[in-house]
């Protein structure tokens, strides 16, 4: 099994960005509405999120930390309240700004890791990149690549998904989000469907990405010991922050 | 992107495969309308080479008497070609124009090359007074030609053309089989395409056949007539022609067609099976529409998953209906080549005869329909990809 890393391209945050805010939610309100039924997903949620900080989200089933992960991602809009990035308000942002601003500055990683099985290792990391215009085949390719090695895996790029394990399927995940160098990466449960040893991997890597690329994590978690590992570990109970 | 587009399919190739296959059978089913729908217009288009209107067919039927029939014959010609109102009467074979009758041999031969498939037909001296057939090289029968010890004939353009080449046919000598019996080519008529307006111009070979000839008279035979009448004949003039010939032959009896009901009576029974195809092909192209909005629901609700993860990446919504559009012409695209890969055959291989332009517009034409088709069926498909809200999806696996 290869856990090696290879050492991190890009230099880390410096430590003057550290208290710059990369993400702000104010007065977030989520509110699922059906017919008969109104559910508060997220409740008056105000947060801020720096550059190159490494953010845990911890909480129950159903108190709200994924759809908060989801309005984060841009991928849902609050009821109220107003999200900033880099200092702008996406609020009023079309469908095209969003989708922009998803591909340059955010990374994902799911839990149930969300590759296309159809698709080659190779092809599945590149994937962001094909939303960028202006990317010439090549440089995607040198780039998916480069992400490919950083997780460790450049002997695997002409595997397709199902011909690896649940770690290596989860490092790939990594590679598709690193290879768009977003600013800030926003993992939902990435270990949820690891064994220890394989969750102690992603976590080591996510880790080093965070420290020595200065990239900003923000991962929602159910496991305490994954969670004391980050800086900062917010406590979400029935869709409000608690701590 | 396209190239994503192509290794997509590619590597779901499986699943594709039935697409394509149906999209291949479509394009093939459309292919072979189309092939008749054009060359039916392509033939309506073509000179028909001879003019139908004012043309009356009289069908006679002769009595049990046999005795002195070519001179009754004789005389009846005379008598209608006398008649106030008659411009001109020609006496031909049952296989007028619009007839369902038809006479066709491949008994001609010039230097041991057989001759193509030729509808044959009687013609005298007056026909084409009566026809009025464009004769482009060479004349048309005239009495001279009972000196000629071979037989006059006048074959159109498609049998000069086929049997001659780029030679000049006038003068030519046909002969059968055999070398013996001999036919001298003394015109060139442009066409005669005498079965419909969507028929084809199909070699053909007028023989001078005159009652004042040597030719022996059939007793069983059936004569038709061709009258040329002035214009605004009706009632009248036929009441006359029929009492002219009852007169002359002691009770034969006569029925009077113009070529117009002719013609008119010949499209609707050719066009019938040509609406009927199109109307079997019309119900198996929806079936078949069904079938692909149906495939590509299916394909939009297994890969919800799959649209969310590429909205979270940075696609946007009609990027994600662009990309489903995408794939379907893909798709399509590779159905359409297959399937123009077997219909070049025809065009190559000469099948039918049809010219190879008709092929040529008929591949174009159904590989427009099933873009259009395809486009169609994937459009309300690709919208709901479109509107798929990527958080919501990306939850659901």
């Amino acid at each position: 099994m290869e856990t090696t890393l290879t050492p991190a391209p890009a230099a880390p945050a410096p430590t003057s960005l550290k208290n710059t805010p990369m993400l702000k939610l104010l007065d977030i309100e989520k509110v699922y509405q059906t017919d008969t039924i109104e559910t508060v997903a997220l409740n008056r949620v105000n947060l801020t999120i720096n550059k190159g900080e490494f953010v845990s989200i911890m909480g129950p089933s159903g108190c709200g930390k994924s759809t908060l992960l989801s309005l984060m991602g841009l991928l849902d809009e609050p009821t109220g309240g107003v999200i900033e990035i880099d200092g702008r308000a996406v609020t009023s942002y079309s469908d095209k700004e969003l989708a922009r601003v998803r591909n340059h500055k955010i990374g994902f990683i799911f839990q149930s890791f969300h590759l296309i099985n159809d698709l080659s290792v190779l092809d599945n990391v590149e994937l962001p990149l094909l939303y960028r215009a202006g990317m010439s085949s090549k440089e995607r390719r040198q780039r998916a690549q480069q992400a490919l090695e950083r997780v460790g895996l450049s002997a695997r790029t002409r595997h397709f998904p199902s011909q690896l394990s649940g770690g290596q399927r989860q490092r790939v995940a990594i590679a598709r989000a690193l290879a768009g160098a977003p600013e800030i990466i926003l993992a939902d449960e990435p270990t949820g469907n690891l064994d220890s040893v394989m969750g102690d991997e992603i976590m080591d890597l996510l880790l080093s990405l965070n420290r020595e690329q200065g990239t900003t994590v923000v991962m929602v978690t159910h496991d305490e010991n994954m969670a004391h590992k980050t800086e900062r570990l917010i406590r979400f109970f029935d869709g409000s922050q608690v701590s | 992107m396209i190239r994503h587009l192509f290794t997509l399919i590619w590597n779901r190739k499986r699943s594709n495969f039935l697409l394509i296959s149906e999209i291949l059978l479509s394009f093939f089913v459309l292919f072979v309308v189309s092939s008749l729908l054009v060359s039916s217009y392509y033939n309506y288009r073509q000179p028909a080479g001879f003019a139908y209107d004012n043309v009356w067919e009289v069908n006679v039927a002769p009595g049990q008497d046999t005795a002195n029939r070519k001179e009754m014959m004789q005389l009846m010609l005379q008598r209608l070609q006398a008649t106030p109102g008659v411009v001109a009467v020609t006496r031909t074979s049952s296989n007028t124009p619009f007839a369902f009758s038809s006479m066709n041999t491949n008994e001609f031969y010039y230097q041991k090359k057989q001759g193509p498939s030729t509808d044959r037909y009687d013609a005298d001296d007056d026909m084409q007074k009566v026809l009025r057939q464009n004769v482009v090289a060479g004349r048309w029968f005239e009495r001279r030609d009972d000196a000629s010890t071979r037989r006059p004939v006048v074959v159109n353009q498609e049998f000069a053309k086929a049997m001659f080449g780029s030679e000049s046919a006038v003068g030519k000598v046909l002969t059968n089989d055999k070398g013996v019996a001999s036919w001298q080519v003394v015109g060139v008529v442009e066409a005669y395409r005498r079965g419909s307006d969507f028929d084809g111009n199909n070699p053909a070979i007028f023989e001078r056949r005159v009652l004042e000839g040597p030719d022996h008279l059939d007793p069983n035979d059936r004569p038709v007539l061709l009258v040329r009448v002035q214009p605004g004949s009706g009632a009248v003039l036929e009441q006359r022609l029929v009492k002219e010939i009852q007169a002359v032959t002691k009770g034969w009896h006569a029925i009077v067609n113009t070529l117009d009901e002719s013609r008119h009576d010949k499209m609707k029974i050719v066009l019938t099976p040509l609406v009927a195809l199109g109307v079997v092909s019309l119900f198996l192209i929806i079936n078949v529409a069904l079938g692909l909005f149906g495939v590509l629901w299916y394909n939009i609700n297994q890969r919800r998953a799959e649209i969310g993860l590429r909205r979270a990446l940075g696609a946007t919504g009609a990027g994600i209906g662009g990309q489903f559009l995408g794939e379907m012409l893909v798709v399509t695209t590779l159905g359409v080549l297959a399937g123009v890969v077997l219909a070049a055959q025809f065009p190559l291989l000469g099948v039918f005869g049809v010219p190879t332009p008709v092929y040529v517009l008929a591949i174009l034409l159904a590989a427009v329909l099933i873009y259009v088709l395809t486009a169609i069926c994937a459009f309300q498909p690709s919208r709901i990809a479109a509107g798929i809200q990527p958080a919501v999806s990306l939850r659901e696996e």
